[in-house]
């Protein structure tokens, strides 16, 4: 249920007129840190509200995002979490998965 | 970009307790359509403001079909005038239906743990002074009824979870018996009490009611983490609810790998 509120919320900002973007996992392969569905939205000044599993993907994930407020054009990222496995920097997870973002 | 009238359909639907996926076009040759979104029944009702032709709409429903049989989110693609077109569709099911009967200690840290965890949760009392706004501020529903009353039509279904923690031994057992007697089942039913006392019920349900009845009868409620305080006994309630909805052991993940690591995790290491 907690995607609904999600919704709901992406409905106020829109109403609000703030400008932001949705991110959700669309796919997911192998292990990874949330799972298909997951939502995260991203303000114009890189704030956040829920999360698509952290670290490094996420920062890529806000990235691309505010690219996506600014084009206002939808974007397909994906996050691989393979590389780096039990490094410091890398996704402790082992998998990959798409991001779709779109602005609202 | 979601349009408000989309959205009021959605939540709509589930208000009436009616699943829904809500589909997005997340690959299409029109960049325009990228991001628009479409409404899919179970039922194969389709509702969307965008321009789609009813070929795509057929597609789409033909394509959704696999998710729609597993009650999943996914992402799948297909291909319309020689193009590509993927589209995302997220399952928005029905809330479990969490029921708490008996609004005392315990059931302050369930029905909160309830709502944590997305149940549709309902606290009901025969007390005004327990079964109140102001102690369950955040439960969807506070109903002061009779135990019995209440339970003799309450909807009973596959995603209704049934805690019986009232006041009395007696109510849970007249609670029970209510709940017994009716055609359709709960997928569970927790009772709370010692394993002494719940024995003797037993002995006075078996005359009246057949083995399998008691196939969703959890009691002593809960998992064995050795719950004391009104919190742990949440925990340990609520752990065992995700069990069943999850359809898992309950045991530590640990559990298997630790013979791996009887082994010294090496990699390849052979028995």
């Amino acid at each position: 249920m907690k995607e609904l509120q999600f919704l709901y919320r992406m409905m106020e900002i829109q109403k609000g007129g703030e400008v932001a973007a949705l991110a959700t996992i669309i796919r997911t392969k192998g292990s990874t840190p949330r799972k298909t569905g997951s939502k995260m939205i991203i303000f114009s000044n890189g704030t956040i509200e829920g999360t698509i599993g952290g670290g490094c993907g996420e920062a890529e994930v806000i990235r691309k995002a505010l690219e996506v407020i600014q084009t206002k054009r939808p974007a397909k990222h994906i996050v691989d979490l393979t590389n780096g496995l039990f490094y410091e920097d890398g996704g402790i997870c082992g998998g990959i998965m798409d991001i779709f973002i779109e602005p609202l | 970009m979601m349009k408000q009238s989309l959205f009021n359909k959605l939540s709509q639907s589930l208000e009436k307790r009616e699943e829904i996926f809500l589909i997005t076009f997340s690959e299409h040759s029109e960049q325009g359509l990228i991001g628009e979104k479409a409404l899919i029944w179970p039922n194969g009702d389709f509702y969307t403001e965008a321009p789609l032709s009813p070929t795509i709409q057929s597609k789409i429903l033909q394509s959704c079909e696999r998710l729609i049989k597993r009650k999943r989110s996914g992402t799948f693609s297909f291909h319309w005038n020689e193009t590509n077109i993927e589209c995302f569709a997220e399952y928005f099911p029905v809330p479990l239906h969490l029921i708490v009967a008996g609004a005392g200690h315990v059931c302050e840290p369930v029905a909160q743990m309830g709502k944590m965890l997305g149940f549709f949760v309902t606290v009901i009392d025969d007390r005004a002074e327990f079964a109140n706004r102001d102690r369950f501020p955040d439960v969807d529903e506070v109903i002061c009824q009779s135990y019995m009353q209440y339970f003799k039509d309450i909807y009973l279904s596959d995603q209704t979870y049934i805690l019986l923690l009232t006041r009395g031994h007696k109510y849970d057992v007249l609670s029970l018996q209510e709940l017994l007697k009716r055609k359709e089942k709960a997928v569970y039913i927790g009772m709370i009490g010692s394993r002494r006392r719940i024995s003797g019920v037993f002995e006075e349900l078996k005359k009246d009611f057949s083995m399998e009845s008691f196939d969703h009868l959890y009691t002593p409620v809960g998992l064995d983490i050795g719950a004391e305080t009104p919190s742990e006994i949440a925990v340990s309630i609520m752990a065992e609810i995700l069990k069943i909805k999850n359809q898992k052991s309950g045991l530590s993940l640990s559990t298997r790998i630790r013979d791996y690591a009887k082994m010294g995790f090496h990699e390849g290491a052979t028995n």
